[in-house]
C-alpha cells in the first residue's frame, strides 16, 4: 500500500475556425469627430476576452492608443454577422474581420491626412494617434485633427468594413473523405506532460504537475493566453479524473444535480503549472495568430492516463480515471491479449464483446 | 508593435470587479414574467392527453406554451450544413430523453409558474430506452429515432463518416505489431457559473428584443427567426456578455421559447434555468466510444490506422454530424499516418442530446490517439518523445482528407516539451525540424502521401 | 426589517423567509451577487454580513435583519477601486466575471482577518468558490498581491505568478 508517482506526455493539434470553413465574421468601424474609434462586431465574449483582443488588433492596425477604441458587440441591430464564439475562431476569424475593417479606416485617415499635409499617403504612417511623414516626423497631423477635417471640411465619415470568410471546403468524395480545400483556417499545436501520484490503496489519482507547451502563432495578449492555458488545464484535469454526467454510463442513473455530486474542479485540485508559449505564425491570421481556446483542455487527459500507467502499471481508458476504475484495474491486473502480432487491450469494452453482432470491429490478419 | 503582444488590461475588467457587468439576469424590465417548464420524467415514452386548461386558468398565469403554438416546430440548427431537422422545440406526442421540455408556463412569479406546471395533465406510455451505443446496431435494439438508431444523412445519404487512404490491409500485413485499444471519454457538463437564461421583451412596434446568453448572437437570431417564421429584422438579440459558455450556450432554445411566450402574453418573459436544470437537462459533452488498431513497425512507425468511432448523440442530432466530421478529419492526431480506414457513426440514445463542448470532436481524438501512442511506445519499448517526433506531421505531409500540411508544429511543441521537462533527446531527434521529410524520415511507406505545399 | 447595504440603510418589504440573494437582486436591484446555483455550492452569491462571508442564497433575510451587508459594489467604485478590485484587474483574475463578486468578497474577508500571501492558505480560504474560467491561478496571484500590500499599475496586466514560464513568450 503506497503512493506511486508517474509521468506521461501527449502532443496534440487542433483546428482554428469551423470545420470546413464557410463561417463568416464581419465588423465595421467609424471614427468620432475627435478621432476616437467605434468598433461594431458581433462576437460574444464568453470570458475568453474577445472584446479585448479585437480592440487591441484595431488599435494596432490603425495606429492609435488602445484606450481610444470603443467596442460594441451588444446587439444584432448595430453589429454585423459573427457566426459565433466557438471553434476557436474569435481571434483568428473574427479578429481578422476587425483587422480588415481597421486597415480600411487607416487608409481613409491617410488619404485625408495626405490632403491636409499635401504629402502622398504612401509616405505617411500613423503612430500613437499621430499621422507622421515617414522619415520626416516633424511633418505631422494628429488623428483627431484628421477626423475633425473629415467631419467639417470634407463632409466625410471615416469608416471601414471588413469581413473574413474562408470558402467552404466540400467533401468531394464521401467514400474517402477527401476535401477540395483546407477545412480549417489554421491548425494549432500543443504538448503536455502530466505528473501524478496514485495511491494504490484508495485508487485516488492526484495530478501534481502539468507542463504545457502551446504554439499560438502570435500571442496578441500574453496575459489572456495564460488565462486560457490555466483555465484549460483545470478543465482538462476535470475531464481526466473528476467529471462525469453519468457515473454509471451508459446508465442515466445517479446523475449529479448539484455541486458536490458533480465534481467540477475546485481550488484544491490545482496542480503545479508550468508553461512554454511559442509562436510559429499562421500564414494569414491577424498578426500571425492562431486559436487556443478549445485546445487548452485536450492534452491533459491522455497525459494523465499515461502517467497513471507509469505510476501503477494499469491503463484506464474510460474517463474519468476514478479511484474505482484504478482499483478495479489493479485487481484485474490485465495483460493485453496477444494473438500473433496483435496486441489487444480493453477487449471487454469492445463492440465485439458488448454488441450482439450488430456492429463489429474486425482486424483481419 | 504597441497594442498587439502587449499585456493590456481586459476591456471590460473594471465592470467585472465593481459588480457592474450586466448579464442577462441583471437586466430589469418592468412587468417581467417568470417561466417554468413541464419536462419529461421518462427516458422514452409516447404521451397523450396533454391538458393545460387548469394551468391557463390559474391566477397569475399569463401564457402557456405547447407545440401547437410554434409556427415551425422543427428547425435544424445546422440545416445550412445539410443536417436535416429532427427535434421539435416542444414535444408533440413523444419524449426521447428525461428532461425534454413539453410545455412552458409564464406567470407573475416562479412559485406560481411552478404550481401551474404541476396542474398540467398528461398521460405517458413508457417505452424501452436505448442507452448503450454499442447495442444500437443489434437486431433486438429498440428503434428510438425515425431515422433509425444512427444518423443516415451524410453526403450521398451515407450512414457513416468514412475516411479511406492507402491500404490498411497492406499496412496490417507489413506491420511488426498491431496494437488495439478502446477509448471511452465521458459526457461532462459545461458548468458555466451563469446558468441558461433569456429575457424576451415585446416592443410596441411589433419587434421582439431578446436578451440572451448565447455564444452566437447571429446564430441564435437565425434559429429564432426560423421557428417564428419572421424576417431577421423583427428580432433584436441583445447580448455579447456571457457568464461562461464552453460550447453549451450555442444550441439554446430558450430564446425561441421566451419569444413565443412574450408574443402570447404581451409581457416581457424571463426564463432562468436552475442549477438542477443545468446539471440534469442541459446538453452535455458527448460520450465517445473509439476503437483503434494501429499497424506499427518495430522501430516505431505507425504504418496504418483502422478506427471505429461511435459518437453518443443523445436523443437528437443537434451538432453531432458536424462534430463527427471534424473528428474524422483529425483522427490521426498530430501524426502522419498514410494508410487509413476510419468509420464513424452518430448514434442516438435516450439521454439528453449532446452538443459542442470545448474541443468538440477533437478532444476525444486527442485522448484516444495520445493514450494509444503512449501504449504503443510502451509495448514496443520505445521512447515516448521519439515515437512522436518520428511520426509528427511535417511540411508536405498530407492529412487524412488529403490536405497538405504547410506549417505543422508537432516537432516544435514536442521538442519544447522535452526541453521544459529536462529531457535530453538523442542527437538524431534533437536535430529534427518540421521541414519536408527526407532521408531516414522518409521511409517507403510515407513517399506516396507527400504533396507539394505550393498546391495548397 | 432593514438592512444596511453598502453603507446605505434600506427598508425591506420582502417576507422574512425570502433569501437574502432575492432581496438584494429582486427587491433592491443590487445585482452583483449572482444566482449561480441557489444550492450553496458555488459561492457566486457570497456577500459580507457584518464583515463575514455568507451565502446569500442560503440566508433568510429575517435572520440578518439589521445587519451590514457588503457587496462588490460596496468594495469600491471605478474611480476609487479597493486593493482587491485593483488586484483582480491587474492580475487578470476575472474572465467571464460571473464568480468574481463572491470571490472578491471572500478574498476581502481573508485579507481583513490577516491572511498572508501563502498560496495554500489562500486556496483554503477560497475553497468554497467555484470558477470555471480561470483555473484559479490568477485569482490566487491577486489575493496574494493584496496580502503583500502590492500597489497596482492598472494600465497593464501582470504575468502569471502561480504558473511558471519556462520559456518562449513572456
Amino acid at each position: 500500500m503506497a503512493v506511486h508517482t508517474g509521468r506521461g506526455i501527449a502532443a496534440i493539434e487542433y483546428p482554428t475556425g469551423m470545420n470546413q470553413n464557410g463561417d463568416p465574421s464581419q465588423a465595421w468601424i467609424k471614427l468620432k469627430p475627435d478621432g476616437r474609434v467605434d468598433v461594431f462586431a458581433g462576437t460574444s465574449d464568453i470570458g475568453n476576452g474577445s472584446k479585448t483582443i479585437q480592440s487591441q488588433i484595431v488599435a494596432e492596425t490603425i495606429g492609435v492608443p488602445y484606450d481610444w477604441v470603443t467596442y460594441d458587440n451588444s446587439n444584432t441591430d448595430s453589429s454585423p454577422v459573427c457566426t459565433g464564439t466557438f471553434a476557436s475562431r474569435a481571434t483568428f476569424v473574427a479578429g481578422k474581420a476587425v483587422e480588415k475593417a481597421a486597415e480600411r479606416v487607416r487608409e481613409r485617415i491617410l488619404e485625408i491626412a495626405g490632403k491636409e499635409l499635401e504629402i502622398d499617403p504612401d509616405d505617411l504612417e500613423i503612430v500613437d494617434g499621430e499621422v507622421l511623414a515617414k522619415g520626416a516626423p516633424q511633418k505631422k497631423i494628429a488623428v483627431p485633427d484628421v477626423a475633425a477635417a473629415a467631419t467639417w471640411t470634407y463632409g466625410e465619415l471615416i469608416t471601414g468594413a471588413g469581413a473574413q470568410l474562408k470558402p467552404y471546403a466540400s467533401i468531394v468524395d464521401p467514400e474517402t473523405g477527401q476535401v477540395d480545400l483546407p477545412p480549417h483556417s489554421a491548425i494549432s499545436y500543443a504538448a503536455c506532460a502530466a505528473e501524478v501520484e496514485v495511491d494504490d490503496a484508495t485508487g485516488v489519482v492526484r495530478v501534481t504537475r502539468l507542463v504545457q507547451v502551446y504554439d499560438v502563432g502570435k500571442a496578441i495578449n500574453p496575459t489572456l493566453v495564460e488565462g486560457q492555458i490555466e483555465g484549460g488545464a483545470v478543465q482538462g484535469l476535470g475531464l481526466g479524473v473528476l467529471e462525469n454526467c453519468y457515473p454509471y454510463y451508459p446508465s442515466v442513473e445517479n446523475r449529479g444535480g448539484e455541486f458536490g455530486s458533480y465534481l467540477a474542479p475546485g481550488f484544491d485540485d490545482l496542480p503545479k503549472l508550468d508553461t512554454i508559449i511559442i509562436e510559429n505564425p499562421s500564414a494569414d491570421g491577424p498578426y500571425g495568430a492562431k486559436g487556443i481556446g478549445e485546445m487548452a483542455n485536450n492534452a491533459q487527459p491522455p497525459a494523465i492516463a499515461a502517467a497513471v500507467f507509469d505510476a501503477v502499471g494499469v491503463w484506464v481508458t474510460e474517463l474519468p480515471i476514478t479511484p474505482e476504475r484504478v482499483l478495479r484495474a489493479l485487481d484485474a491486473n490485465a495483460e493485453p491479449v496477444r494473438d500473433g502480432k496483435r496486441v489487444v487491450f480493453d477487449s471487454e469494452l469492445s463492440v465485439n464483446t458488448v454488441s450482439k453482432g450488430g456492429i463489429t470491429f474486425d482486424v483481419p490478419v | 508593435m504597441k497594442a498587439v503582444g502587449a499585456r493590456l488590461p481586459r476591456y471590460d475588467g473594471i465592470e467585472h470587479v465593481t459588480g457592474r457587468t450586466t448579464y442577462v439576469d441583471d437586466v430589469r424590465v418592468p412587468g417581467t414574467l417568470w417561466v417554468k417548464a413541464l419536462r419529461s420524467p421518462m427516458h422514452s415514452a409516447t404521451f397523450s392527453g396533454l391538458d393545460t386548461t387548469k394551468a391557463e386558468a390559474m391566477p397569475g398565469v399569463h401564457a402557456v406554451l405547447t407545440w401547437e403554438d410554434v409556427p415551425l416546430l422543427e428547425y435544424g440548427h445546422l440545416s445550412a450544413l445539410g443536417i436535416p431537422a429532427d427535434e421539435p422545440l416542444l414535444a408533440k406526442d413523444e419524449v426521447r430523453y428525461k428532461g425534454q421540455p413539453i410545455a412552458l408556463v409564464a406567470a407573475e412569479d416562479e412559485d406560481t409558474a411552478a404550481a401551474a406546471v404541476d396542474t398540467i395533465g398528461i398521460e405517458f406510455d413508457e417505452r424501452e430506452p436505448l442507452l448503450d451505443v454499442r447495442r444500437a446496431f443489434d437486431a433486438d435494439a429498440p428503434t428510438i429515432h425515425p431515422w433509425g438508431n444512427w444518423y443516415p444523412h451524410f453526403e450521398n445519404e451515407m450512414d457513416r463518416r468514412q475516411i479511406r487512404k492507402g491500404s490498411i490491409e497492406e499496412a496490417f500485413e507489413k506491420a511488426d505489431a498491431i496494437v488495439q485499444g478502446v477509448y471511452r471519454p465521458a459526457a461532462i457538463e459545461h458548468v458555466p457559473l451563469e446558468t441558461q437564461v433569456c429575457l424576451a421583451v415585446p416592443e410596441a412596434n411589433g419587434r421582439l428584443t431578446i436578451y440572451s446568453c448565447t455564444q452566437a448572437l447571429y446564430f441564435s437570431l437565425g434559429v429564432v427567426a426560423a421557428h417564428l417564421q419572421v424576417p431577421l429584422n423583427k428580432l433584436k438579440i441583445v447580448g455579447g456578455t456571457v457568464g461562461g459558455g464552453f460550447g453549451g450556450k450555442v444550441d439554446t432554445a430558450t430564446e425561441t421559447m421566451c419569444s413565443l411566450l412574450a408574443q402570447k402574453s404581451g409581457r416581457p418573459v424571463k426564463w432562468r434555468w436552475t442549477r438542477e436544470e443545468e446539471f440534469l437537462c442541459s446538453s452535455t459533452r458527448a460520450p465517445w466510444h473509439m476503437e483503434i488498431a494501429d499497424a506499427v513497425s518495430k522501430d516505431g512507425w505507425i504504418l496504418g490506422r483502422k478506427m471505429l468511432t461511435l459518437h453518443d448523440s443523445g436523443a437528437y442530432a443537434r451538432f453531432s454530424p458536424y462534430g463527427l466530421t471534424k473528428h474524422s478529419f483529425h483522427h490521426t492526431g498530430a501524426y502522419t499516418i498514410p494508410n487509413l480506414h476510419f468509420d464513424g457513426y452518430v448514434v442516438f440514445t435516450n439521454r439528453v442530446p449532446t452538443t459542442a463542448m470545448r474541443g468538440f470532436g477533437v478532444t476525444s481524438i486527442s485522448f484516444a490517439t495520445e493514450t494509444h501512442v503512449s501504449r504503443i511506445a510502451n509495448v514496443l519499448g520505445l521512447d515516448p518523445y521519439e515515437i512522436r517526433l518520428k511520426n509528427a506531421n511535417r511540411v508536405g505531409d498530407t492529412s487524412p482528407n488529403r490536405i497538405v500540411y504547410t506549417d505543422p508544429s508537432t516537432v516544435p511543441v514536442v521538442k519544447a516539451l522535452a526541453g521544459g521537462m529536462g529531457v535530453e533527446l538523442a542527437a538524431e531527434y534533437s536535430a529534427m525540424d518540421r521541414g519536408k521529410r527526407e532521408g531516414d524520415l522518409l521511409p517507403a511507406h510515407l513517399v506516396e502521401q507527400l504533396a507539394d505545399p505550393e498546391d495548397h | 426589517m432593514n438592512l444596511i447595504v453598502n453603507g446605505v440603510e434600506r427598508e425591506i418589504e420582502s417576507a422574512p423567509l425570502t433569501t437574502l440573494l432575492d432581496v438584494l437582486r429582486e427587491e433592491l436591484d443590487v445585482t452583483s451577487p449572482k444566482a449561480g446555483c441557489e444550492q450553496g455550492g458555488c459561492g457566486a452569491c457570497t456577500v459580507l454580513v457584518d464583515g463575514e462571508p455568507q451565502r446569500a442564497c442560503l440566508t433568510a433575510v429575517g435572520v440578518v435583519d439589521g445587519a451590514e451587508i457588503t457587496t462588490a459594489e460596496g468594495l469600491g467604485t471605478p474611480d476609487d477601486l479597493s486593493p482587491i478590485q485593483q488586484a483582480f484587474t491587474h492580475h487578470y483574475a476575472a474572465q467571464c466575471g460571473f464568480c468574481t463578486a463572491g470571490m472578491m468578497l471572500a478574498a476581502e474577508a481573508y485579507v481583513r482577518r490577516g491572511g498572508t500571501d501563502d498560496r495554500e492558505a489562500i486556496q483554503e480560504a477560497l475553497a468554497g468558490h467555484v470558477c470555471r474560467c480561470t483555473g484559479y491561478v490568477k485569482i490566487i496571484d491577486a489575493v496574494a498581491a493584496v496580502a503583500r500590500g502590492d500597489s497596482f499599475d492598472l494600465t497593464v496586466t501582470a504575468p502569471s505568478q502561480g504558473m511558471t514560464n519556462l520559456g518562449g513568450v513572456s
